[in-house]
């Protein structure tokens, strides 16, 4: 039996993350969900990434560039948690021996509005 | 306003790349850091690289003096003085680190933490600081690059430093110190890392217009003629 849907005042409100990836190495969403984990939990630690409501909701690919795959995703994360998601992850540098960066381009409270980033 | 005194430069085309990248990001001036050795070259290759970002963004050379001796500091800092629109010079050395901050010739005491179990400054660097209006400069990069035990040591000698910053109020600069496009990150993505440190978000906006200040300072240089007098065209 699933769950009844929480009404609208009980929803947690969300902000919508853009951002930017260029990694040396291909990746795809399963790994870039790993990575946006491990870096949080690496950086603001287990208890303090339990409040951010992480998710992906969208990853796009993009062409290559000269040296690096270029990513854009939109990132689920709780309101009044932007800053610790966006420090955590401008932080990520390596993933599987391959260098990586991610940068926040876009901040929106709805997907549809963030999608204007990509 | 948003300023990067230290970008690590290297060749043309590379300088070009960080350029833009940082001007997608939403830099507004970037100074890209050679050392002593490779300065003047670097000088050399301005004006191609000013027609190919075609006022895209504004950049400049900082002089980074890496050195253990405070004569050769001195000497370097006096040969480019005039040459160079930011003078910094790499700490870690407790001599070095004194030198600079008693010297008014340079401008930027670079990571004074460097390869230091402590912050490698303490009160009496920091008056002197004040005093000679010399910089104290923390690179992102430093963070960036390190993990684990090593990261979380970086952030606590950061935290010393904010201690006595907010202590004696000397000049802070917050640089990246970017060597590829892996290292430059959006300007707020710069912003919310310093705020988890523990920098309050009119200190960071004042540490950029520290920098610009620097930069403005050393323009009107020349017309200085000591502390306090500068010489003036017809202002009035």
């Amino acid at each position: 039996m699933r769950l009844k849907v929480l009404p609208p005042t009980l929803r947690k409100n969300n902000r919508y993350l853009v951002i930017e990836i260029k990694i040396t190495s291909p990746i795809s969403k399963d790994d870039l969900v790993t990575i946006i984990w491990d870096a949080c939990v690496r950086f603001q630690g287990e208890a303090n990434t339990a409040n951010f409501n992480l998710w992906v909701m969208k990853f796009f690919e993009f062409e290559k560039q000269d040296g690096y795959y270029s990513y854009k995703a939109i990132v689920r994360c709780q309101r009044g948690f932007v800053d610790d998601v966006r420090s955590a992850l401008a932080l990520a540098n390596r993933y599987n021996g391959s260098r990586i960066s991610i940068t926040t381009i876009g901040l929106s409270g709805t997907i549809k509005a963030a999608q204007r980033y990509i | 306003m948003f300023f990067d005194l230290n970008i690590k430069g290297s060749s043309l085309d590379n300088n070009l790349d960080l350029a833009i990248e940082a001007s997608k990001y939403g830099w507004e001036h970037i100074n890209f850091s050679y050392n002593q050795d490779t300065f003047k070259n670097a000088l050399e290759f301005r004006q191609e690289m000013e027609d190919s970002l075609n006022d895209e963004i504004s950049f400049d050379f900082t002089l980074e003096i890496k050195s253990t001796n405070i004569n050769d500091i001195r000497k370097i800092a006096r040969k480019f003085r005039n040459n160079a629109s930011c003078i910094s010079v790499v700490g870690g050395d407790l001599k070095v680190n004194r030198a600079v901050v008693e010297n008014i010739q340079i401008d930027v005491l670079s990571r004074p933490y460097l390869k230091r179990f402590d912050s490698g400054l303490n009160h009496v660097l920091a008056k002197e600081a004040l005093r000679n209006n010399v910089a104290v400069e923390l690179c992102f990069n430093d963070i960036l690059r390190s993990y684990l035990s090593h990261r979380s040591k970086v952030i606590s000698n950061f935290k010393d430093i904010y201690t006595l910053y907010r202590k004696f109020d000397f000049p802070l600069v917050l640089s990246s110190r970017a060597e590829s496009v892996f290292d430059i990150r959006t300007t707020h993505d710069f912003i919310a890392v310093f705020k988890q440190t523990g920098l309050t978000v009119p200190e960071i906006e004042k540490s950029f217009s520290t920098a610009h200040d620097i930069l403005e300072f050393n323009k009107d240089r020349k017309n200085m003629i000591f502390k306090g007098v500068r010489r003036v065209v017809d202002e009035a």
